[in-house]
């Protein structure tokens, strides 16, 4: 076909000028090619948008909308108040933002975990007064949530909130610093009174990635995360709770599965999606302090975590 | 050339206005404006990726490097091109990434091919028709695929095109008429194996 394709589409869409559209029709007139090619494309003058207006889509799943509601409103925080996450968030949290990890969503950005404090209250709205929070078909109901004290339980949910966002490339390039996560382990026991340690989860195939100092509600939240062999991190999570011990217990937070318990006042999550690793077993294995300590031992007596 | 900068005849009325909103936006705009076009990130989302999962992880981390960048929102940029932009190349670094893990691409979700039926409005012949121009996008080879997505459906100029997609403007123009010629072929043997399809080609409904 001597002529271009690009301007045959143009006459089809009548976008050419008289002149160019005899240029046009004279080469139609003795090209049987481009004649068929003109046809084709007026045969696929169709009604596209209509037909896709029509398309069966899924709606926005709930957990996207709260999300990026929470992100949206965390980042507008941002820019008004700045400095804002520096109250919120300590400094040495996250793992050092260079430009080329931010690009790919290699980990979280710091206004991130505002999204994180942000998103709790409609998380905590939401799933007091929904009574079928879930994302898509296959969500399991938030049963047992809240559902003796949502005060106590509304951390847990922003958690696995937040851990849902975390994709495995989110935390795999992350290199482990071992200065960085022994201070970090420091301030968390020191400043903010948590006797917590780093439990060396790799008989169960977990390699440690990062330690973060989170708050919720103004009060200090540890969160650390390990990468399975597949699939997406888990988080071990925890929050001081003056209260009685309780015994494991596994729930579901939309995609999430998560395993609870309470011991010497601290609250623990462990936080994953359902496939690969067993959590309820490895949940097992770290509250009966069947597991060595990575980073945290020094300075903290064992006797108050056994 | 005339047409660079024009929108194609064959999408639907709708274009100049639904964008007129988003007209005139800057950076610090955009968290105010993300949920409001969130319905239409999914969509787009759920078409190129195919998967719902997809789609989620896709539109979650697209709002996350829109907001990180949202001082590059240049006043005037409509902000629904520029998200469709970022959700774009996302998920294009996504399927580089899935491809050096030696993982398989998306499979279709079959029932993203289905279209709602209106007995109301249309006839079942139309319905079936709407059907057919949904699927005939969806088979389209991705390229060809995402520049009709963004034309016909969304609704792009050619320019929000070649932008949304790093191309040159040429580029989405023979990807476009590639797509329309396959299409075309595909309707026309429809065509001449029925009598008459309610859509003309003289008449097109836009």
């Amino acid at each position: 076909m001597k002529m271009d394709s690009i301007l045959l589409m143009a006459y089809v869409d009548g976008e050419l000028s008289a002149e160019e559209c005899q240029e046009v029709e004279k080469e139609i007139a003795v090209s049987p090619e481009a004649a068929e090619f003109v046809a084709q494309l007026q045969t696929a003058r169709l009604p596209y948008a209509e037909a896709f207006a029509q398309q069966k889509l899924p709606p926005v799943p709930d957990s996207l909308t709260r999300t990026v509601a929470a992100m949206a409103r965390a980042h507008a925080q941002r820019t008004a108040t700045p400095g804002a996450n520096d109250a919120t968030v300590a400094p040495d949290a996250f793992a050092p933002p260079s430009a080329a990890a931010r690009s790919r969503l290699r980990i979280a950005p710091q206004w991130l975990a505002v999204a994180f404090v942000a998103g709790l209250f409609c998380y905590g709205a939401g799933m007091r007064y929904l009574p079928g929070l879930g994302s898509g078909p296959n969500a399991t109901p938030p049963a047992t949530l809240a559902a003796a004290n949502p005060e106590a339980s509304s951390w847990v949910a922003a958690a696995a909130g937040y851990q849902q966002l975390y994709s495995r490339e989110t935390v795999a390039q992350v290199p482990v610093n071992a200065e960085v996560t022994a201070q970090t382990v420091n301030e968390i026991q020191h400043q903010d009174g948590l006797d917590v340690r780093i439990p060396d989860l790799r008989a169960a195939g977990l390699t440690f990635k990062r330690v973060q100092r989170l708050r919720f509600h103004d009060k200090p939240l540890v969160q650390i995360v390990y990468l399975p062999p597949q699939g997406g991190p888990i988080a071990l999570c925890v929050m001081k709770e003056a209260r009685p011990d309780a015994a494991l217990a596994e729930q579901h937070i939309d995609s999430m599965n998560v395993v609870t318990w309470r011991h010497a006042d601290l609250s623990y999550a462990l936080i994953g999606k359902p496939e690969g690793t067993d959590l309820s077993a490895l949940a097992k294995h770290i509250s009966d302090s069947n597991v060595q300590t990575l980073f945290g031992d020094a300075g903290v007596s064992m006797v108050a975590a056994n | 050339m005339r047409l660079s900068a024009s929108h194609n005849t064959c999408v639907a009325a709708k274009t100049p206005d639904t964008q007129q909103g988003t007209m005139s936006t800057t950076g610090s705009d955009l968290p105010s404006l993300l949920p409001a076009l969130l319905p239409r990130l999914w969509a787009f989302a759920l078409r190129i990726s195919g998967d719902r999962h997809d789609a989620e992880d896709l539109v979650q981390r697209a709002c996350v490097r829109a907001l990180e960048r949202a001082h590059q929102l240049q006043p005037g940029t409509s902000a629904l091109s520029w998200m469709f932009t970022i959700v774009h190349s996302t998920w294009i670094s996504e399927l580089r990434a899935r491809s050096r893990r030696n993982r398989s691409s998306t499979a279709w979700d079959d029932d993203m091919l289905e279209t709602v039926a209106d007995p109301a409005m249309r006839t079942p012949e139309e319905n079936a028709i709407n059907s057919q121009i949904v699927s005939a996008v969806c088979q389209l080879p991705e390229a060809q695929r995402v520049v009709m997505l963004l034309v016909a459906v969304e609704g792009l100029s050619y320019i929000e095109a070649a932008e949304v997609l790093e191309v040159p403007i040429g580029t989405v123009m023979s990807r476009l008429s590639r797509a329309r010629q396959t299409i075309g072929a595909l309707f026309g043997v429809r065509d001449s194996q029925r009598a008459k399809v309610a859509v003309s080609s003289k008449d097109p409904v836009s």
